[in-house]
């Protein structure tokens, strides 16, 4: 059953919930997008959570398009979709450390497949073995860490790839400065659920300098408490967590909403030309709405959102 | 015409290759490896466990779903692992078979999905998805290979870009960089099931039936020997109607 306890009244509320207590208020980590995104400028590593179309960060990287970053580097999960393509779209990246970029069995990623065919943005080929020795060497504080079972193909050739001493593939040290996840909950206090898979997004979390979450609901901590082992990213990982009810649309919500086959194919479409890309999904889809509820209420509005598992094979 | 797809064909092609007991992983747009792994447990492998790209551990779908990391594989399944449990694998071995569909698959078995026509600058005409997990190639005990597409922009002589290792140069040359594990077994497509020779060429092991030798020779991109092949052995209506009644419910494969 999908939800529908998703209040509209609550969107993008950026306080506190009062609690009575005679000890100092913990601080909220709560608050707006434009807010967590303020830091995020040329040249940073940004990592980009999900996986394919699916838990992607959306409403976060439309609205970095928005603001127009320049030169952001990106690694993304291994497999990789959305939030890939729509930031080189956007002309926000200068170096993209990446495995697989696609959107499955609906069509190539067309920014990122223009861009690497002319070379405007440094494609640094990767695959999970890479990306992630690259995040384990961070969160166990090595320089690098070696991978033994890159052998034999061109990746091992990549700059995701120099080899250590010994002749092995050790991918360096992956440190991004921030770090962007969309999850299904979250209270105010970062502590996460992904209600599906969490995929690379703890591994992430972990290995970032700054990490910014957005939820399709916030939650209570005496829920969070209450079934504690179901928080997939404590809170102690997690510097800003965003409200953002179906921030990972066109993308898929693990156990809220299924992707938006449509949307998706009209975003492929768009993608065809550079001047059909700006005219057909970045004008219209990123740079007008003014808000998520606008841009949901534009792709046809939470209802169609929440019951597109009854039509998206 | 033929009662099934060339998708059920080769679901059922593949079906079959798996043994009891298996572990098995599956990639991106790989209904067909997905479909013959659920098909096989129900079959003669109740053991086989399937492991899809999302971490999914023996998923039990009331329908099959386009995507492989559909959030609706969840529902029902053992366990929901993380990329650092794919990690595991592919640094420690342990599946025994891994699925590979490519833009360009060599005569050796080797996988391309990454680009095609590069240029003095290293920048390809075309650029192709890429791979998100190269090392189950290395790792898994054998690999099985499948295309929708037979032509020769395919099946090619030799990959332009080498994304997952299949019989690399040929004979030994998976054991001289350390690569102890099988390799590439077979390659179902829409016309043949391949199979690899002694030098580790890829070869016709079977034709499905109502298929023309020519067009098989004519859409290959590297020579194939003789043209006598054996005839596949269609799906059984038994294999059909489990894949019908109990995988596939709602006929994504039947096209």
């Amino acid at each position: 059953m999908v939800s529908t306890n998703i209040l509209w009244s609550k969107l993008m509320r950026m306080t506190a919930i009062e609690e009575n207590r005679d000890t100092p208020a913990r601080r909220s980590k709560l608050t707006s997008l434009d807010d967590a995104l303020a830091h995020v400028g040329p040249g940073q590593l940004v990592a980009l959570g999900g996986l394919w179309f699916h838990n992607n960060p959306c409403a976060a990287v439309r609205a970095l398009a928005r603001r127009k970053v320049r030169d952001l580097r990106i690694v993304a999960a291994p497999p990789s979709s959305y939030v890939v393509d729509l930031l080189i779209g956007a002309g926000c990246v200068a170096q993209a450390t990446v495995g697989h970029v696609s959107f499955e069995h609906l069509g190539f990623a067309p920014n990122f497949r223009r861009a690497a065919q002319q070379g405007s943005v440094r494609i640094v080929d990767a695959d999970e073995a890479t990306i992630l020795g690259g995040l384990m060497a961070t969160v166990e504080h090595l320089d690098s860490h070696p991978v033994t079972s890159v052998k034999g193909t061109d990746i091992g050739r990549s700059a995701a790839a120099p080899r250590n001493d010994a002749g092995v593939v050790a991918p360096v040290a992956l440190r991004p400065d921030v770090c962007l996840l969309h999850a299904q909950e979250a209270d105010i206090y970062g502590n996460v659920r992904n209600l599906g898979t969490s995929f690379c997004d703890p591994l992430f979390a972990k290995a970032s300098k700054r990490v910014i979450v957005t939820v399709d609901r916030i939650i209570g901590n005496s829920e969070i408490r209450a079934q504690p082992n179901r928080t997939t990213i404590p809170g102690y990982l997690v510097d800003a967590v965003v409200e953002a009810p179906f921030g990972a649309h066109p993308c898929s919500s693990h156990g809220i909403h299924v992707h938006d086959e449509l949307g998706i194919g009209a975003y492929i479409k768009a993608g065809a030309s550079v001047d059909t890309w700006r005219r057909d999904y970045l004008g219209p889809y990123v740079d007008k709405p003014e808000s998520l509820e606008e841009y949901v209420q534009l792709v046809g509005g939470a209802n169609w959102i929440l019951a597109l598992s009854e039509v998206v094979r | 015409m033929s009662d099934f797809s060339n998708d059920e064909l080769m679901t059922v092609l593949l079906a079959r290759e798996l043994r009891d007991g298996d572990l098995a992983v599956t990639g991106a747009s790989s209904l067909v490896p997905v479909a013959a792994c659920l098909l096989a447990q129900r079959m003669h492998a109740p053991n086989l466990t399937l492991i899809t790209p999302a971490g999914v551990v023996n998923p039990k779908p009331k329908r099959l779903y386009q995507s492989a990391s559909d959030g609706r594989w969840v529902e029902g399944a053992e366990a929901l692992g993380t990329a650092y449990d794919l990690f595991e694998m592919s640094e420690n071995g342990r599946l025994d078979v891994m699925f590979y569909g490519g833009v360009q698959i060599d005569r050796r078995g080797n996988i391309n999905l990454t680009g095609t026509g590069y240029d003095a600058d290293g920048h390809p005409r075309f650029r192709g998805p890429g791979l998100a997990n190269t090392s189950f190639a290395v790792v898994s005990k054998r690999i099985l290979l499948f295309s929708a597409a037979h032509t020769r922009r395919t099946f090619v002589d030799n990959v332009e870009f080498l994304t997952a290792a299949g019989h690399l140069g040929g004979p030994g040359e998976r054991e001289k960089l350390g690569i102890m594990t099988e390799g590439p077994v077979l390659c179902v497509t829409p016309l043949v099931t391949f199979e690899f020779d002694k030098e580790k060429c890829m070869q016709v092991r079977s034709i499905h039936p109502g298929v023309d030798p020519r067009d098989v020779i004519e859409n290959t991109g590297f020579v194939l020997r003789d043209a006598s092949w054996p005839i596949t052995a269609v799906p059984t209506s038994d294999e059909l109607s489990i894949l019908r009644r109990f995988v596939d419910t709602s006929g994504e494969l039947a096209g």
